[in-house]
């Protein structure tokens, strides 16, 4: 899991790198950048972080 | 009197001749031939008359109590004494003066910053336990010698290598080589390539000096981040290694990005978004990149024995020193006075006296931070945590970072307000949601608040700003979506992006190497008995008795 949550946070970078090619709008950059944000913040805290809760709480 | 007054005229009339304000001309190079303003004053030559009115060694023979006959005429280098006083000299003279102040400026602030490591020593030991005391201060201590070596060898040719020419310096033009990739119809560069050893390709160079002096201690700064959260479990090898990876490419990188000329600076000059992603000190560059590796490292270090109870609820572990970590509070907040005024890289020139209000406003956000995480606390809780107080304490001055050259002091004061109350929420999201260890809080003081820093830029920047006219090549002065520049702000949420979604990436698979290769966590049985002994040799108060449980025993 923890694979897969790192390709979504990176996958979030590429949708906020990719508006600049794919429009010169300002709100529609804006619109891409915001769900980048969202991805790559659901990849960390809602992929990474659940996984690594499972290796380390109730263990130590 | 009357003759000193007709010799400054005699010379203000010269510069206006020469075009005025040469002023980064090479010392050793003439002026060119300048053609006078229509409406510029008649010109009047330094003449023999001039230099008799200066003062006179001998007027020095029986002191200078005053001052009035120290610095005159008589100290303006002469280059040709055949020759005596001329034009170029007084320019050149100018200009030295103007660069001299401004590299003082700028070494004095990096002084400044140097010592925040002691700051951040003493706030992360006082907030370990005593066990873990030694090792907490070690690795605070060689956090710097580690950090430097990394971005001598690797990480500041990769940060500044391309920079270009920082004017308020004398100009760096020998900093000139960026790698750049073909995206979107545009060059976007990716890291710099020279400079390596401060010796490669023309660095050795006292302006390329005063800039590594002065973006070394920003990177180091970044890597004591990291130990704060990762302190009372780390492995002190694992610790270096970690470092070296932060200090040679995770900081350099997005240091790049945001101030050597890389694409993220360039969003307004190749894309149209404002004037580009805007970092004036560094909230995103320094603190949310620090936050953010301390993130991954926290994630695969785990929490410390204890922290959590098998059903997940935390267990609160306090410090052991709570004067030590106020006190720490206090240096930081000083050491932040060269973090931010210093980032002007001027006094002269170039928007340098803006380092009045870049300074201002770094004092009111972190008083607002502290009102905010006291009043927070003190509502929530019912008492106005200590270790709270000064974190909020710290958010605001995080937070302020990034806007603190471009905002108005009201807008600051609201910015520490908001990032003092952030800090206290997003510690418990933190520890009680995520359940994710952070001794000293330094995810949300400086990850959190880091991110916000670089989003109120995008929202609070008031365009009267003005550092020679443009920044990251786009004329006119940081405009943020408050003041009617909505393309500042998507710039700024592309640098949120790129830290969550990029270095984020980068810190956790580094350390991911790290841990697989050292090992980042110690011995539980280490870990019981404190890491001062296990891992340092000796204990930080072998003359006090510890507590059976602070000692991992009972």
């Amino acid at each position: 899991m923890t694979f897969v949550g790192l390709a979504v946070t990176f996958l979030g970078f590429v949708i906020a790198l990719v508006s600049l090619g794919v429009t010169d709008s300002t709100t529609v950059r804006m619109g891409m950048v915001l769900v980048g944000i969202a991805v790559s913040l659901t990849g960390i805290l809602g992929v990474i972080t659940p996984a690594y809760q499972k290796t380390w709480i109730g263990k130590r | 009197m009357t003759k000193k007054i007709v010799l400054v005229f005699a010379m203000v009339s010269c510069l206006a001749r020469a075009g005025a304000l040469h002023a980064q001309a090479p010392a050793t190079e003439a002026q060119p031939p300048a053609t006078p303003a229509a409406t510029a004053p008649t010109a009047l030559p330094i003449t023999a008359a001039d230099l008799k009115a200066a003062v006179k060694p001998t007027d020095r023979a029986n002191g200078d109590p005053d001052g009035s006959l120290t610095g005159t005429a008589n100290d303006i280098a002469i280059s040709d004494p055949a020759k005596g006083l001329t034009v170029t000299d007084v320019l050149n003279q100018i200009g030295a003066n103007r660069i001299g102040v401004n590299f003082a400026w700028t070494l004095l602030c990096g002084f400044l910053i140097m010592f925040m490591q002691a700051g951040f020593a003493v706030v992360e030991a006082g907030l370990c336990r005593a066990k873990n005391a030694n090792h907490t201060m070690m690795m605070n201590f060689m956090v710097y010698g580690v950090g430097m070596l990394a971005y001598f060898l690797i990480g500041f040719p990769l940060q500044m290598g391309g920079a270009g020419a920082i004017a308020n310096l004398g100009g760096t033009p020998v900093l000139n080589s960026e790698f750049t990739i073909h995206l979107f119809g545009k060059d976007l560069g990716l890291f710099g390539n020279t400079g390596y050893l401060l010796m490669h390709h023309g660095t050795y160079d006292v302006a390329v000096m005063v800039v590594f002096l002065f973006q070394m201690v920003f990177m180091d700064t970044t890597t004591t981040i990291v130990t704060g959260t990762c302190c009372e479990r780390w492995k002190y090898s694992a610790f270096m290694v970690s470092t070296m990876f932060l200090g040679a490419f995770t900081y350099p990188i997005f240091a790049n990005w945001a101030w050597g000329g890389g694409w993220l600076a360039m969003l307004g000059a190749n894309f149209g978004l404002g004037h580009g992603y805007a970092d004036f000190a560094g909230s995103g560059v320094v603190h949310s990149v620090g936050g953010i590796t301390a993130l991954a490292c926290a994630l695969i270090l785990g929490p410390r024995i204890g922290k959590y109870t098998r059903d997940g609820q935390p267990n609160a572990i306090p410090g052991h020193d709570i004067m030590w970590v106020l006190c720490g509070c206090f240096i930081l907040a000083f050491g932040w006075f060269g973090f931010n005024p210093g980032s002007t890289l001027a006094m002269s020139g170039n928007g340098g006296l803006r380092a009045a209000s870049v300074a201002v406003n770094t004092m009111l956000a972190g008083m607002t931070g502290s009102f905010g995480g006291i009043l927070y606390m003190w509502i929530r809780y019912g008492k106005p945590d200590a270790s709270m107080s000064g974190n909020a304490f710290l958010a605001g001055l995080v937070a302020i970072t990034a806007p603190s050259g471009f905002v108005n002091p009201i807008a600051s004061a609201v910015i520490g307000l908001v990032a003092g109350v952030l800090v206290c929420v997003s510690c418990e999201f933190v520890e009680r949601v995520l359940k994710v260890d952070d001794p000293v809080g330094a995810i949300s003081v400086h990850g959190s608040n880091g991110l916000w820093g670089v989003i109120a830029t995008g929202l609070f920047a008031d365009g009267k700003s003005n550092y020679g006219g443009s920044w990251n090549g786009v004329a006119g002065n940081v405009t943020g979506l408050f003041y009617g520049d909505a393309g500042q702000f998507v710039a700024q949420l592309m640098g949120v992006a790129t830290l969550i979604g990029f270095v984020f990436v980068m810190s956790f698979v580094l350390n991911l190497f790290v841990d697989w290769f050292v090992g980042h966590r110690v011995s539980a049985k280490s870990e019981l008995a404190g890491l001062d002994l296990p891992e340092m040799g000796a204990v930080a108060y072998p003359d006090f008795v510890l507590k059976p449980d602070v000692m991992g025993v009972a």
